[in-house]
């Protein structure tokens, strides 16, 4: 454990000092990620499916604010789409745009969650983020979080459709409307999920914000339980056909990621936990002071041994020479 | 001579400046009724955009049956149930955002309020001829 905290502060040293650097990187990074990722799953426009563009955009994202990312990858989902077939690009664009017009422009700052959550999907635990957003974010993210959730099924509904949407050319255009939105309306598999991911930020930020001891430890617990328990029970309701075993194990694993992330954000010693209690003139205070675990960088001092000879040699006088 | 105490206060001034500091004081050379009518007002813009947005779907989903259908339905009685939507729609969306931006208001006057009185610290500090 020491070992651990000990790389902790020497990575939090790091970060400190070439944090310049490094945020960028990282934007750049997940610039990158998101984009591929959206041209390996949706690269019907080839000019920008390629690799050259994808890195202008990443390097672009690099210095620009964190919401740029959500914008060039809807850019990017957009033209694709467009590609593809006009009718859904136009009920896709539809839907951003109101996620744009209703939340976006209240400009919260996890909008991030927007992108994160469609490639967590991909990656198949998605668990994490509603977890560790109960656990840094607001209850506001839960809305973030819906969103993210929304547009990860929007896409996946168009990729396991295409070959019925592409062999709808012929047909009228309000048919394609009609078959496309009744498909994202349809989807209680969404439904479900967003409600799971909903209720498990909101009971997350509740108890971890509790004043009790392991905290974030119970809510991280406890949110996992509850959203196996809301995703289990809304497939016995509606029968979306939840892969049981796959919701267990991603779970688990976004339990552990979880995990990494309060060691990073919140490491603290309840065993040291103090209760005091003062007033004032105008309240009664009642704190709890619980101290953060942290550990004594060792650093390594050079130590000068043999000291330099700073006394000149003192000079032979006449009177020795003589005697 | 460097005042230390000095140079801690003018540092976490000046990070404050760059970072959250910015949009606080946007915020803080509204009036509270101004900016939050400015924004409830953007935000009723928005939801109209929205709603048009959403009944034009509305219509065009079934647009067939809905052409069928317009001549045996009663136009007004049909007009007065989407303007009553939209009335309960944006409604409720002001009501969101007022709440949103009173909250947003009345947290970057707490936080301005602290970042003048430091200012009056430094400059106290400066006065006293601390440095």
């Amino acid at each position: 454990m020491t070992t651990l905290l000990v790389a902790k502060q020497i990575l939090m040293a790091i970060y400190s000092k070439y944090e310049v650097y490094i945020t960028p990187l990282l934007k750049f990074l997940l610039a990158l990620v998101t984009l591929l990722v959206i041209n390996s799953r949706l690269g019907y426009m080839e000019s920008i499916d390629k690799l050259t563009v994808v890195l202008i955009v990443s390097l672009m994202c690099s210095f620009m604010p964190m919401n740029f990312i959500v914008v060039a990858a809807a850019v990017f989902t957009m033209l694709h789409l467009y590609s593809f077939n006009l009718e859904t690009a136009v009920v896709l664009g539809i839907g951003f745009l109101l996620m744009f017009l209703l939340y976006l422009r209240f400009s919260p700052k996890d909008t991030v969650v927007i992108v994160l959550l469609p490639i967590c999907f991909l990656m198949k635990i998605p668990y994490v983020i509603p977890i560790s957003m109960g656990l840094i974010g607001t209850p506001a993210s839960a809305v973030s979080v819906a969103c993210g959730v929304m547009v990860y099924y929007m896409l996946h509904y168009v990729v396991q459709n295409t070959t019925v949407i592409a062999s709808m050319a012929d047909e009228e255009t309000a048919a394609k409307f009609k078959f496309i939105i009744d498909g994202l309306l349809s989807n209680r598999e969404m439904v479900i999920t967003i409600a799971a991911f909903g209720i498990t930020v909101i009971l997350v930020y509740i108890i971890r914000r509790l004043s009790m001891d392991y905290a974030w430890t119970i809510a991280m617990t406890a949110g996992a339980v509850v959203n196996i328990m809301v995703l289990l029970v809304g497939d016995l309701m509606f029968d979306t056909n939840v892969a049981l075993f796959g919701v267990i194990v991603g779970t688990i694993i976004s339990f552990l990621l979880v995990m990494v992330l309060q060691f990073f954000v919140f490491n603290v010693d309840y065993s040291r936990t103090e209760k005091v209690q003062f007033e004032d003139d105008e309240y009664y205070y009642y704190v709890k002071a619980v101290p953060k675990v942290t550990v004594a960088r060792a650093e390594k001092k050079v130590k000068q041994i043999n000291t330099q000879r700073t006394a000149k040699p003192v000079p032979r006088t006449r009177s020795t020479h003589e005697s | 001579m460097l005042n230390e105490e000095r140079i801690i206060l003018m540092t976490q001034m000046a990070s404050y400046e760059a970072n959250e500091g910015k949009k606080n004081v946007a915020i803080g050379s509204y009036f509270r009724s101004d900016y939050i009518g400015w924004q409830v007002l953007k935000s009723i813009i928005s939801a109209t955009i929205a709603f048009v947005v959403v009944f034009a779907m509305y219509i065009f989903y079934d647009f067939e049956i809905f052409m069928m259908e317009i001549y045996k339905m009663d136009l007004l009685e049909f007009a007065k149930d989407v303007l009553f939507t939209y009335l309960k729609f944006v409604g409720v969306y002001a009501l969101i955002s007022y709440l949103v931006y009173s909250f947003r208001y009345s947290r970057a006057r707490k936080s301005l309020r602290l970042y003048y009185a430091n200012l009056h610290k430094l400059a106290g500090m400066y006065k006293s001829g601390r440095f």
